[in-house]
């Protein structure tokens, strides 16, 4: 298994990975050569891989950026937050309250001010407790 | 090894248990595990230096602010100008996010019956997502409360059962989000997290009963080879009732327009829940269980549900007690041109062109308003490609004169439902809102 943990790690893991499953069904291969029935059918063409591109998000500054990256970006990207329109303090909150209880997101209480805190200062509406858009 | 009989049966509707990732030589997935410090510095130093280059390179600007000659009211100042990005066996989609993938298909593509597959819009719920399988060691697992628990290869599946095909639109459920208003958070979609497709594979039905489903079975549950990237994390899995699991429509497809189908879009077998939301549509699709209780997952309970009434409908301020999982699709249309970079000329005849849909009865009506709903006139229907493909349908029109124009576009189905002038939920799905286009002509 590949378990890299930055984005240079990722390629290069796959990278690896796809060298190694290459020359261990080429090696598989060789013994066979000689016996009428190969015993592993080493059809490289049965294996289908692709590598995922680089698009890094840009991550909008504001108060406690340090947590928001360190709490909410190690499980997806920050396009998460920055596709999103403007929304009062309790949509974010709510939004890490999900987080959290939906999906187990290892965040402390106080971390989670804190990011909410920065949600509002980068997607917030002012004041913080106005809705979006009104209806139409 | 996995596949044992008692697979679904001990967890009894959970299915949480299942060491699906244990063939390590089988799947890899996109890793995503807690890093270091150090790793993390590295990793947002990559961000800050990749970020600018890469917003800077891929961006198209969808013009249709003030300046434009046409625009979408209802289109949002976040996505007008949105970044396109290029993936493995994908044209240039647009950018929704990048981990795990979300790309979003240019109405362009929607001028022809059949979404082309690499331009197909690509939606993925965590980031652990499947980038490799070896097809010598993939095997799709069928358990639970069965009498014989199968393992099949795609070999298995592409000859011990008869081939089926259809064509059927693929939709999010939240597809159009980011048009409801108030604006509601999750995936910002315009109206390109569709596509339609020919699909080929086998009837769901026909594995269940090879692997002969026992009495009592009220649920099969469905899981693809995607992992959390926390183990606390809920699996994505998602149920159907048995009958509608047999009812012989429901297919397990492994080609797309003649194609296998790309990783991205479920590589190698997919679930095809025709007329339904694709969120039912589990992709990389490994196991099957058939459950004597209901699944109880995240992705069931909590997230994917709608208001209990016919339009998924509520207020902001009074949101409805009541919810259920989405589920058919309702009757559907949207413009597919103009596009909002396109000029109208007053006296030029012009082609309004678009698609619509609904959840299986067919579309037997598409009709056209150039102001603003008081008058409505029909359009010509295209190729009828099946009751569970969308209908492309085309007017042509002449604009009289110069000015602003609101035009609006209404489709009625076989069982004779039409589509609500108001609409609103609070997580953005089944948007099936009668679309207006203003246009200004010059």
């Amino acid at each position: 298994m590949i378990r890299r943990t930055s984005n240079c790690g990722i390629v290069l893991g796959i990278a690896v990975a796809v060298v190694l499953a290459v020359s261990i069904a080429v090696y598989s291969q060789q013994p066979s050569s000689s016996a009428s029935k190969p015993a592993v059918k080493a059809d490289v063409s049965q294996v289908h891989s692709i590598v995922l591109p680089q698009y890094p998000a840009e991550i909008a500054s504001g108060p406690n950026v340090d947590a928001y990256r360190k709490d909410c970006l190690l499980c997806h990207t920050a396009r998460y937050v920055s596709m999103q329109p403007r929304f009062p303090k309790t949509v974010w909150q709510n939004e890490v309250k999900k987080m959290v209880d939906a999906y187990g997101a290892p965040i402390s209480e106080a971390d989670q001010a804190l990011i909410v805190e920065y949600l509002v200062a980068v997607k917030g509406t002012s004041p913080p407790d106005t809705v979006s858009a009104p209806p139409k | 090894m996995y596949g044992s009989d008692n697979l679904w049966k001990d967890v009894a509707g959970r299915f949480r248990s299942l060491p699906l990732l244990s063939r390590s030589e089988a799947i890899d997935t996109v890793p995503m595990k807690r890093s270091s410090p150090l790793d993390r510095r590295r990793f947002l130093s990559m961000l800050a230096s990749f970020g600018g280059m890469a917003a800077a390179s891929h961006t198209f600007a969808r013009g249709f602010e003030s300046s434009s000659a046409l625009g979408f009211a209802a289109v949002p100042a976040e996505t007008a100008a949105r970044q396109l990005a290029r993936y493995p066996q994908k044209t240039d989609l647009i950018l929704l996010t990048d981990r795990p993938p979300q790309l979003e298909t240019p109405l362009r593509y929607f001028r022809s019956d059949l979404t082309p597959n690499d331009a197909f819009f690509v939606g993925w719920h965590v980031s652990g997502i499947p980038t490799s399988v070896d097809l010598r060691t993939f095997r799709l697992e069928v358990g639970g409360h069965v009498r014989r628990p199968l393992s099949l290869s795609m070999k298995d599946l592409q000859s011990k059962f008869e081939p089926v095909s259809l064509v059927a639109l693929c939709q999010c459920a939240g597809n159009s989000r980011s048009l409801f208003e108030p604006r509601v958070p999750g995936g910002q979609w315009v109206n390109g997290a569709m596509g339609n497709a020919r699909w080929k594979g086998v009837r769901l039905k026909d594995v269940l009963d090879a692997a002969e489903v026992l009495p009592g079975t009220i649920q099969v549950g469905l899981r693809g080879l995607d992992v959390p990237p926390m183990e606390k994390m809920p699996r994505f899995e998602k149920s159907l009732q048995i009958d509608h699991a047999q009812d012989g429509g429901v297919m397990i497809a492994y080609e797309m327009n003649g194609e296998r189908l790309p990783m991205l879009n479920g590589f190698p077998i997919r679930i095809v829940v025709p007329g339904w939301y694709s969120t039912y549509w589990v992709k990389a699709l490994s196991s099957i269980g058939a459950l004597d209780q209901p699944l109880k997952t995240f992705w069931m309970d909590k997230a994917y549900r709608i208001p209990d009434n016919t339009d998924a409908n509520e207020a902001p301020q009074r949101l409805s007690q009541v919810t259920v999982p989405i589920n058919r699709m309702p009757v559907h249309s949207i413009f597919v041109r103009p596009e909002p970079d396109e000029q109208l000329r007053v006296g030029q005849s012009y082609d309004l062109v678009g698609v619509a849909n609904d959840g299986g009865d067919g579309i037997r009506r598409v009709e056209i308003s150039q102001d603003g709903g008081q008058t409505w006139s029909d359009t010509t229907l295209g190729t009828d490609l099946g009751k569970y493909s969308w209908r492309r349908w085309q007017a042509s029109w002449t604009p009289p004169a110069k000015g602003s124009y609101r035009l609006m576009v209404r489709a009625t189905n076989g069982a004779g439902e039409t589509q609500p002038i108001a609409q609103w939920n609070r997580s953005g799905y089944q948007r099936d809102v009668i679309e207006h286009l203003d246009v200004v002509v010059l």
